[in-house]
């Protein structure tokens, strides 16, 4: 059943699709001829079916952060395309990218380095709006309560400042944030990294229920094989910079067609087994 | 829990010292505005026959042993037998009245008044920091003096700090070869040292000019000699602030270079250059000082704390009349103030940062 | 490349730089030696033309500045118009006095401040620890100019010592040691200024640096291990204090200078301050570059020193 849903999503069109996407780091220092060369991206090809959950997974250094980024149009990659509903966005011109920017949004791992932390609450979330000039004054506070409760946090705390949050509370600070926009296309980078398993599970669910009411199409980015491989509907693995395996989440784990895939996935088993072993009786 | 007390209990004494520090510096800011109430008379105003008086001594018992509740002091007259010598002519004595008529001057150099806080009955003066040489009043010349002094120290700062902040914030903002040619002249700046750079600087720039051209050319060339520091600090808190995440963050709102900049990198620039104000004050004046005092910044007859304390540079001045040092005393409590709350700003920037 | 070699380059390049600031800041200038004795009425406008081309001043700010590279490779450094000599003859002996000087005072201070500034770190909180910072606080609100004053007045008053410059009229005729002991006797007035104005700021430092120290661990271990307080301080703490207080080195050399500065024209001591200031104000734009560079010069040898020390302390700066 779920299976079939899947295969008619993935009969559509791909919201992104990157195309031989390439990015090189070069740090040089003056007076030296010593250059250091990371090529954090190499000839990625990758493609993100609309209104599905994907998952990028892969070690870390592998170059999730630098694809994210050049998908949010945060750096610009040094070759290849990224079509995004239909337009080339990754050498767009500054004035097509102010309409593009809101469409895409991302959700960064360190959501304490993520939220300035002489912003109250209801500021961080304002920020995107009061920057796109989406609404001001009286309506801004209200659309500001209104994220915060959509992301299961009090108004009430609207004026806390951002280091009175826990961990998870801030992580749903930096959604609401995110979503204040309308975006289509939500990124989250490691944002699930740093948090207890209990945490872990309740932004899971957060996010399914704002998937549902905003109709998103979400890419969630970890190291976890585990964690990802339980709630995404496609999962792409990404090794040394290139994307080496792509499909659902059933033909992943079923049958991982690489080398990388098969051992991140006996990772995922001898740590769940070793749990299990460690707890008898837990089951 | 017991360290977290401790940090609790030390900061709170740490904002105790720095508004005790404040409070103290407006009181003497205060006075210094308030310089022309304050003096009994005016700076320019000689009196030759009473060149180099000690300090008016205030009495509260008479000749006759009879305590007064209001202190009172006694004519000085010179001695006929020595030269600047004098005593105190025990005939009658003059009671220091409060809110006095006197001089015209303007409060805080606004409104037309002739009321001073305190004087006596002519023909007793009352010098409360003796008389210089042609026998103007010093208490009121270092009051005088000290809106020169402190103004140009003030102004000189304003303008180190703006450069500072202007050229580390395209630097630390920027980077690259803006930042690496900035960074490298700072450094040449930094490098030479700070007294010398003034006089060369001042070298090369005229020295017969009028008073006002020469106050404000003196604050440009403190102010633009000691832009370096602030700016290597500034620059240092934006570039960390400019790499946080929620600077990219607020990049991919759509956020403009002009926005980040306001909103989240200037702010965190706020108590660096706070302390480096409190720094640059005492430095700058100091800064006047020396070169009124070397005769390369303001001359006579304006009064700046430096050169009255020029008088010391004449052998008997300084050997004989004790008093002419009164200035450096303003001097060492104004820096006191200001060193002070340098350091309590620089102890909350700390415990902020870890 | 070597990490002293490197240093050395940089210093080199830092004194090329501080040199054509010097002489842009000239640029900028609107009058020049020439001018005041153009008010001369006795001195036709044509000498004056004359004179200025003989002296390339009417040549534009790089060839003038190629000129006076030239002349300090000859070893002239210019020429002076007031004194009608080249600069470098004028120089020589001044920058020696101020060498003497600072170099004295800058060792006093330090001798003085080590020792001081272990012992109230072992015991903070101590009265000698109050007092101490309580008394360099003052001090450093204390302006160096005010301190020379200060201290000449004191010594005038009590004719304890010689005052104004640097030997006494007779010194031609005295014995060896008795120069030295008059040499050592003008010396005090000016030194202590100096050490009196460098020493809080330098006590502060290696207190905060020690104090730092003797919390890590390893300290805790060694104290553990029952080692004397004495070599606990000195052979363990110090070595590992070490690199912050020479970097301190470095950076007072500036302050220490403007400072003798001061003191020099105070005291009448014959070294730079003198002659910047006397040529300021006759305008003679070659001895006040020479001066400014020579000031640079002992500051970037002062850093160069902090830099070879640092790398002897610690060989990890050489991975740098
Ligand atoms: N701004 C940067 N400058 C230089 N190298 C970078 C930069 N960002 C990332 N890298 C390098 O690119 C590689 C990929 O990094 P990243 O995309 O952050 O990996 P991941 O997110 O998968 O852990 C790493 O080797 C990293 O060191
Ligand atoms: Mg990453």
């Amino acid at each position: 059943m779920a299976a079939e849903q899947a295969t008619k999503r993935a009969a559509r069109p791909a919201l992104v699709r990157v195309h031989a996407l390439s990015k090189r780091y070069v740090q040089r220092r003056i007076f030296s001829r010593d250059k250091f060369v990371v090529d954090a991206l190499k000839n990625v090809d990758v493609e993100i079916p609309p209104d599905c959950l994907t998952a990028l997974v892969g070690e870390s250094g592998s170059g999730k952060s630098t694809l994210a980024s050049c998908l949010a149009m945060l750096e610009t990659p040094d070759s290849g395309e990224i079509w995004f509903e239909g337009r080339e966005i990754s050498r767009a011109a500054a004035c097509e990218l102010e309409s593009l920017r809101p469409k895409i949004q991302m959700v960064f791992q360190d959501s304490s380095g993520a939220l300035n932390p002489r912003f109250s609450a209801a500021q961080i979330i304002a920020e995107p709006l009061e920057i796109q000039r989406r609404v001001s004054g009286r309506k801004l506070r209200q659309r500001t309560c209104e994220l915060m409760e959509e992301v299961g946090l009090s108004a009430d705390w609207a004026d806390r400042s951002a280091h009175e949050f826990s961990g998870g509370q801030r992580q749903r600070l930096a959604i609401a944030r995110a979503l204040a926009l309308r975006p289509t296309l939500l990124i989250l980078d490691e944002s699930l990294s740093g948090l207890d398993l209990v945490t872990q599970a309740q932004i899971l669910n957060l996010l399914a229920e704002i998937r549902i009411a905003h109709s998103l199409t979400c890419l969630l980015i970890s190291h976890d094989l585990s964690l990802v491989g339980q709630v995404a509907d496609h999962i792409a693995v990404m090794h040394k910079g290139t994307i080496i395996e792509r499909d659902t989440r059933q033909q992943v784990f079923e049958s991982p067609r690489h080398a990388h895939t098969r051992e991140l996935l006996a990772a995922t088993r001898t740590i769940a087994s070793a749990f299990r072993a460690e707890r008898p009786g837990s089951e | 829990m017991k360290t977290g007390k401790m940090m609790t209990s030390k900061t709170m004494t740490n904002k105790a010292k720095t508004r005790a520090a404040a409070m103290v510096l407006v009181l003497l800011h205060g006075i210094i505005v308030f310089g022309g109430f304050i003096a009994p008379g005016e700076p320019a105003s000689q009196n030759r026959d009473f060149p180099f008086v000690p300090p008016t001594r205030l009495h509260f018992v008479d000749a006759q042993g009879h305590f007064h509740l209001r202190p009172f002091v006694y004519q000085s007259v010179s001695r006929p037998e020595g030269l600047y010598e004098y005593e105190e002519s025990r005939d009658q004595e003059y009671p220091i009245h409060l809110f006095v008529e006197g001089p015209k001057y303007k409060i805080a150099g606004l409104f037309l008044s002739s009321i001073h806080l305190f004087g006596v009955e002519a023909p007793a003066q009352i010098f409360l920091a003796g008389s210089d040489n042609y026998g103007r009043d010093q208490f009121s010349r270092i009051l005088y003096g000290g809106r020169i002094s402190l103004g140009a120290g003030l102004l000189a700062t304003g303008i180190s700090l703006s450069l500072g902040l202007l050229l580390g914030t395209i630097s630390g903002f920027y980077g690259r070869w803006v930042d690496e040619s900035v960074m490298r002249i700072a450094e040449l700046f930094l490098v030479l040292p700070w007294l010398y750079l003034l006089l060369a600087v001042r070298a090369f720039l005229p020295l017969h000019i009028s008073p006002v051209q020469t106050f404000f050319l003196l604050i440009a060339v403190i102010g633009s000699v000691g832009w370096a520091r602030p700016a290597r600090l500034v620059r240092g808190v934006v570039l960390s602030a400019r790499t946080r995440k929620y600077v990219l963050a607020s990049r991919g709102f759509g956020a403009s270079d002009s926005y980040v900049l306001r909103r989240h990198v200037l702010p965190h620039t706020y108590g660096v250059l706070l302390t480096q104000a409190a720094l640059l004050v005492p430095q700058y004046v100091i800064a006047e000082v020396t070169l009124s005092f070397l005769g390369l910044g303001l001359s006579e007859p304006l009064p700046s704390w430096g050169n009255l304390l020029a008088n010391l540079q004449q052998y008997n001045v300084l050997v004989s009349y004790w008093w002419m040092f009164a200035p450096a005393m303003a001097l060492v409590v104004f820096s006191l103030g200001y060193l002070a709350l340098a350091d309590a700003f620089h102890k909350r920037l700390q415990s902020v940062t870890v | 490349m070597n990490y002293l070699t490197r240093r050395l380059i940089h210093g080199i390049m830092l004194l090329i730089g501080a040199s054509i600031l010097c002489f842009l800041f000239a640029d900028f200038a609107p009058g020049s030696f020439f001018d005041e004795i153009k008010l001369n009425p006795q001195i036709s406008p044509e000498t004056v033309a004359a004179l200025r081309s003989r002296y390339g001043l009417d040549q534009p700010m790089p060839v003038r500045y190629v000129r006076w590279a030239k002349s300090v490779f000859r070893g002239e450094w210019g020429y002076s118009f007031a004194y009608n000599a080249p600069v470098r003859s004028l120089l020589a002996v001044r920058a020696g006095n101020t060498l003497l000087l600072t170099g004295v005072a800058t060792f006093l201070a330090w001798l003085i401040a080590v020792p001081w500034g272990i012992w109230i770190a072992a015991h903070p909180g101590r009265g000698i620890d109050r007092l101490s910072m309580g008394s360099t606080s003052v001090l450093l609100s204390v302006p160096e100019l005010v301190l020379a004053l200060g201290l000449l007045y004191l010594v005038v008053r009590t004719h304890a010592l010689p005052v104004g410059g640097m030997v006494s009229l007779r010194f031609d005729q005295l014995g060896r040691w008795s120069k030295i002991r008059d040499l050592a006797t003008h010396l005090v007035i000016p030194v202590t200024t100096l050490v009196l104005a460098n020493l809080p700021i330098i006590l502060r430092h290696v207190r905060s640096s020690m104090m730092e120290v003797l919390k890590a661990p390893f300290i805790q271990a060694a104290r553990g291990h029952g080692i004397s307080k004495a070599s606990l301080l000195f052979h363990y703490a110090l070595p590992a204090a070490a690199n912050p207080l020479i970097s301190l080195f470095g950076f007072s050399m500036g302050g220490l200078l403007s400072g003798s500065l001061l003191v020099e024209v105070v005291t009448g001591w014959p070294g730079l301050g003198p002659l910047l200031l006397e040529a300021t104000m006759s305008r003679d734009l070659y001895v006040v570059v020479g001066v400014v560079m020579s000031s640079t010069l002992f500051m970037i040898l002062g850093n160069l020193l902090a830099d070879a020390m640092l790398l002897a302390a610690d060989p990890r700066v050489r991975m740098q």
